[in-house]
């Protein structure tokens, strides 16, 4: 009897501590709820009155620094900012300065606020693109957390923050592939500005560190700059780290010009298949025909990746499908297979097809046909 | 006495609404909103517009879709595309489909604002040669 009651007692307790829990947590949901549309809604008055500030830079219309203190103020200010270009901006950079909204955020940072409250700062940061942040900015890329790292770095981009390239690129061989990459986005975002901040620090670097370097290269090749094509060169003569070779082989696709050209074509001597088959590739993204002999004999290359590249690059250069057909007669049946797929991807079989059909084929197009349909060769015409 | 100019600015982001609406309010047009596609098609399907500005990509239909829309049904507004798409391809259907305008977005106001204003001016000056024209036509008659 008394140990039912007990029972009965506990699963009474067990009832009302669920009960509480859940009570508050509807409760603390519903208040969420409710500061957040409070949130939207004098976000979106704020919006109304900086759209008029845009609308009139000259207005007079009061914005207090009880408004500028609101988070929604942020919110809105960070979106408009990102909705224009032009002199709004600096209507906007005005009322950012003159309420210290930069300032309020970089003391956040320097806080001891959980992660959540400082990333935040980080972002409103990065988002408004102050000048006047640019020191905390800088201060704060060695920060112990990546994500801050990552949002100081965006917001020196942003704001076109030269003396921070260096900073950054200094920072290539401490931290991890993520934020590498994340910082590489920004620095291709400064363009050839970054250009001989990264080549110092391939030169100095390229012996002792791979990832750091690598990354470092890639950027020069997203950013293009025809002045990044000599030292890349020496560069890819110089290591002998295939990570760092490889990605010299794609900056210099990407950078292109006749000196390129000539260091593509000495890849294809390499015992390294990987290197063979990225300066394939990379000599497709320069264009020049020069290169369709190379090519031409990249088709009959011992490696598979090599043969395939080297393909779907002649596709690409001007002249250089005429160089596949030429390899659908070669001797070597590799060589005959890489054309005759590259020539299907770049749409010649279905032309060929179409041509049949119409009585018009050449005999280039049976060639291709009886080799990417063999039945053809046996009923073909 | 000239009416006030009805402007329709269509686009997901409540940013850029807002902005234009009070922007252009602030210059004495009326503006009605449309958050996406579908809105702002029904919109110009059941309203008379003077300009139209239209995003390009908007959720239900893209500002292509509903130009095209307009254009089958027998609409004709004059519109100005909005777009953070930076491809010819867009910009040339835009135009091709009727498009009086296209302006890329980050945009610079006072230049939309110019914009907006000078093919207000037309329909303005459309409007002042269709009343004459009425005007002309009843002292004929």
């Amino acid at each position: 009897m008394e140990a039912n009651q007990t029972a009965v007692l506990i699963v009474l307790i067990v009832i009302t501590i669920d009960a509480v829990l859940l009570a508050s947590l509807i409760i603390l949901k519903g208040i969420h709820r409710r500061r957040m549309l409070g949130h939207e809604k004098r976000r979106a008055g704020y919006m109304t009155l900086l759209a008029h500030h845009l609308t009139y830079p000259d207005s007079t219309e009061p914005i207090g620094r009880k408004t500028a203190e609101d988070p929604a103020f942020l919110d809105a200010v960070i979106d408009l900012r990102n909705a224009v270009a032009g002199p709004e901006i600096d209507t906007l950079a005005r009322i950012i300065g003159r309420y210290g909204m930069a300032g309020a955020q970089a003391r956040r940072l320097r806080s001891r606020f959980p992660l959540g409250r400082r990333l935040r700062a980080a972002v409103a940061l990065a988002e408004m693109g102050d000048e006047s942040s640019a020191e905390s900015l800088m201060e704060f890329l060695g920060d112990r957390e990546p994500e801050v790292r990552i949002q100081c770095a965006r917001g020196l981009g942003r704001m076109r923050w030269t003396p921070a390239i260096d900073a950054i690129v200094d920072r290539f061989n401490v931290e991890t592939p993520w934020v590498r990459s994340r910082f590489t986005s920004t620095l291709v975002g400064f363009g050839p500005k970054a250009t001989w901040p990264l080549i110092a620090y391939i030169r100095v670097n390229h012996r002792f560190e791979s990832a750091g370097p690598s990354a470092a290269i890639r950027a020069l090749g997203v950013i293009g700059d025809t002045q990044a094509g000599p030292p890349l060169i020496e560069i890819l003569e110089e290591a002998k780290d295939p990570e760092i070779q490889i990605a010299a082989i794609e900056a210099l696709g990407a950078v292109g010009g006749p000196l390129a050209l000539k260091t593509l074509i000495r890849e294809f001597d390499s015992d390294d298949w990987r290197l063979r088959a990225k300066a394939a590739t990379a000599i497709g993204d320069i264009g020049d025909p020069l290169a369709i002999p190379t090519l031409a004999a990249g088709l009959e290359d011992t490696d598979w990746w090599v043969r395939r590249n080297s393909a779907a690059a002649l596709t690409r250069l001007p002249g250089g499908q005429w160089a596949l057909y030429d390899a659908l007669a070669s001797k070597d049946r590799y060589a005959q297979d890489a054309a005759a797929e590259a020539l299907a991807d770049a749409g010649e079989l279905i032309a060929a097809r179409s041509r049949e059909k119409s009585g018009t084929a050449t005999a280039r197009d049976q060639a291709l046909l009886s080799h990417m349909t063999p039945e053809y060769s046996m009923t073909g015409s | 006495m000239s009416r006030t100019l009805r402007i329709l600015v269509a686009d997901d982001a409540e940013t850029i609404t807002t902005l234009l609406m009070t922007s252009l309010e602030l210059k004495g047009y009326e503006v009605v909103t449309a958050r996406n596609g579908i809105e702002a098609h029904e919109f110009g399907m059941n309203e008379e517009f003077d300009l139209v500005i239209l995003d390009q990509l908007m959720p239900g239909l893209s500002g292509l879709e509903v130009i095209r829309k307009w254009h089958d049904e027998g609409i004709d507004v004059p519109v100005i595309m909005l777009s953070g798409v930076d491809d010819e391809k867009t910009v040339v259907d835009s135009l091709d489909l009727g498009a009086v305008d296209f302006v890329r977005k980050p945009f610079r106001l006072p230049e939309l604002m110019a914009r907006i204003r000078q093919r207000l001016r037309t329909v303005e000056s459309d409007g002042t040669e269709q009343q004459a024209d009425d005007k002309n036509g009843s002292a004929g008659r």
